[in-house]
């Protein structure tokens, strides 16, 4: 591993541990390095690994999907260690947003900029979902920048399930709830490619906000938010929805204008936005139904 | 998530298949390859560990990871021991695939050489690096639900879809049967997973449903995934695949002992062949030539 590629610095310490940027020694390049901590039994490389790594491996052919270029497995002081190695971009959605709200010239992001990222998202979404795989965990981090050619491209996919979704990352951060659907918030375990779709829409509404749209800090917290801004959910809405594990009753608010949430979406925006924040999963638009939204009108499609 | 032969993606994808089908191919630009008696044998193993299994297709799917590790692999045919060692990696691969939590120790239980986990995890990761962690194979079954709803009974005639369906699924039990035979077929390696899955219904249906072959011939040859040229080249190396097996049940009473092949017939889509001669005979076809390949290491 050392002679194969040197470690340049750690580049964030991501829900499944560390990650690294570095250089292969042979080619000259970058890449990112991120250990996985996975058991090694008995059984050679454990079946759901095999599973997950090979799956990420098949997704990762998409442009929008950060691609996994190899994986490396070593021994450490006798115990084997999986290094995946993806391809390196230099910022996510989260410091490209915040650059653009702290930085020495703070402005908002151009309404194009938004409208193609947001259509890479959907893109990638849709991508993973007609594979058949959920994401999970989408949110301004684990969407990748490639700031010189404007491309978005989803990271930290596909392993879910081999590697088990801790509640705290790995440095003890609370895994952050702002992306979260409310149907998971509410306990229900049937979820489906809405959870995604929620997200989506949670991070169109910050790109154009340059701020988190429902900033919880606790589930109970994060449901309010989410209740305030787009009214308490009925069955009428919603139905099934009083009978998933966690619904409580709640105080009963009136939906609010989602548009001056979002001063700065224009009507097809909204529109687009308030079709991902459909309480009902089953109401909420499909990643590729999405891409054909008129908000995506005036974007030239055939660069993607 | 687990891996289904006849559905990699879970859901249809069919564009997606075909596009991605030609990464999956054995020798995707190589020549067909000189290691005639080693393939062989090793084939002959993993058929005997996957046996244990009870699993349907992991021995298709082993044998395919070891005809796409062959392709960038040559092994030292001296060390049988090596042999067995890349059998039982590609079927323990296999089998983690498909579904089973565990791996190495159903595959070498009963077995009277049993290899140290490390040695085979290492020998996995070979494979795996071989293959590209490409472990998602697009194979041939992957298409026959696609081309089977290509075939159709006379309009005229009275039947219900539940007839359809009957047809269909006879259609496919024997394309499923040809299709495990042609894999061990060297000369059917070079062509898409797509083509032999439309070659081998083509083929069942020319035994099964001789009235409406030449329909059936063009419906599969207009659809714009299928290059017509391989298709009816593959269609006769298949057909002469099949007359062999025929000519050589006749003529050959001996039991074979080579392959032992012996898949179980848990599952109604999944009942294949007995032992047979075309499985030998299959292999005896391997064709010997030669092209460079990386050595084969074991460190």
């Amino acid at each position: 591993m050392e002679d194969k590629y040197e470690k340049l610095e750690k580049v964030g310490e991501g829900t499944y541990g560390k990650v690294y940027k570095a250089k292969d020694i042979q080619t000259g390049q970058l890449v990112a390095l991120k250990k996985t901590r996975l058991e090694m039994d008995e059984e050679g490389i454990p079946p759901t690994a095999l599973r997950e790594i090979s799956l990420l491996q098949m997704l990762s052919n998409s442009i929008y999907i950060v691609r996994l270029i190899t994986v490396e497995h070593i021994h450490h002081n006798g115990k084997p260690l999986l290094y995946l190695v993806f391809e390196y971009l230099d910022t996510d959605l989260k410091k490209f947003i915040d650059s653009h709200r702290k930085g020495p010239n703070p402005s908002p992001l151009p309404p194009s900029q938004i409208q193609s990222f947001l259509f890479q998202l959907c893109k990638g979404v849709a991508h993973c979902h007609g594979h058949g795989v959920l994401h999970r965990d989408l949110k301004p981090q684990n969407l990748l920048v490639d700031k010189e050619k404007g491309i978005l491209k989803i990271a930290d996919l596909g392993l879910g399930r081999a590697f088990t979704v801790p509640l705290k990352s790995y440095t003890h951060e609370i895994v952050t709830l702002w992306y979260r659907a409310p149907e998971v918030l509410l306990g229900s375990t049937h979820y489906s490619t809405g959870v995604d779709m929620w997200s989506v829409g949670c991070i169109f509404a910050e790109m154009a906000r340059r701020q988190a749209l429902f900033p919880g800090d606790s589930e109970f917290q994060q449901l309010l938010h989410i209740f305030r801004l787009l009214g308490t959910p009925t069955e009428e809405q919603w139905p099934g929805v009083s009978s998933l594990r966690d619904w409580h009753v709640y105080p009963r608010w009136e939906a609010q204008n989602l548009a001056r949430a979002v001063p700065s979406l224009g009507p097809d925006g909204v529109d687009l936005l308030s079709k991902m924040l459909q309480y009902d999963p089953a109401d909420r638009i499909s990643a590729k139904a999405a891409m054909d939204h008129p908000y995506f009108d005036t974007l030239d499609k055939s660069q993607f | 998530m687990e891996f289904d032969l006849e559905n990699p993606f879970t859901k249809d994808l069919q564009h997606s298949l075909f596009a991605m089908e030609s990464d999956h191919l054995p020798l995707s630009n190589s020549d067909l390859d000189s290691d005639h008696d080693i393939r062989r044998q090793i084939i002959s193993f993993i058929s005997s560990f996957s046996q244990k299994l009870h699993h349907p297709f992991v021995s298709y799917l082993a044998i395919n990871y070891l005809h796409r590790f062959l392709a960038s692999h040559s092994i030292p045919g001296e060390k049988p021991w090596i042999l067995k060692l890349v059998a039982v990696s590609c079927v323990s691969l296999a089998f983690k695939m498909i579904g089973a939590d565990s791996g190495l120790s159903d595959v070498q239980k009963d077995g009277e050489l049993m290899f140290d986990f490390r040695m085979v995890e290492r020998m996995e990761f070979l494979v795996l690096g071989a293959l590209q962690w490409r472990m998602r194979s697009i194979t041939p079954f992957a298409f026959i639900r696609f081309f089977v709803s290509f075939f159709k009974l006379k309009a005229t005639s009275l039947h219900s879809d539940d007839a359809d369906h009957h047809h269909h699924q006879v259609l496919k039990d024997r394309a499923t049967e040809i299709i495990y035979k042609a894999q061990i077929e060297s000369k059917l390696l070079e062509f898409k997973p797509s083509i032999v899955a439309a070659s081998a219904l083509l083929c069942a249906s020319h035994e099964l449903y001789p009235l409406q072959f030449p329909f059936f011939k063009n419906s599969i040859s207009s659809c714009s995934y299928v290059n017509e040229d391989d298709f009816s080249k593959c269609y006769s190396e298949i057909q002469e695949l099949v007359l062999d097996g025929y000519e050589s049940m006749l003529s050959c009473k001996t039991p074979i002992n080579v392959l032992d092949l012996d898949y179980s017939s848990s599952e109604d889509t999944h009942n294949k062949t007995a032992p047979s001669a075309e499985e030998k005979k299959g292999l005896k076809r391997l064709k010997i030539s030669t092209f460079s390949k990386s050595p084969f290491q074991l460190s």
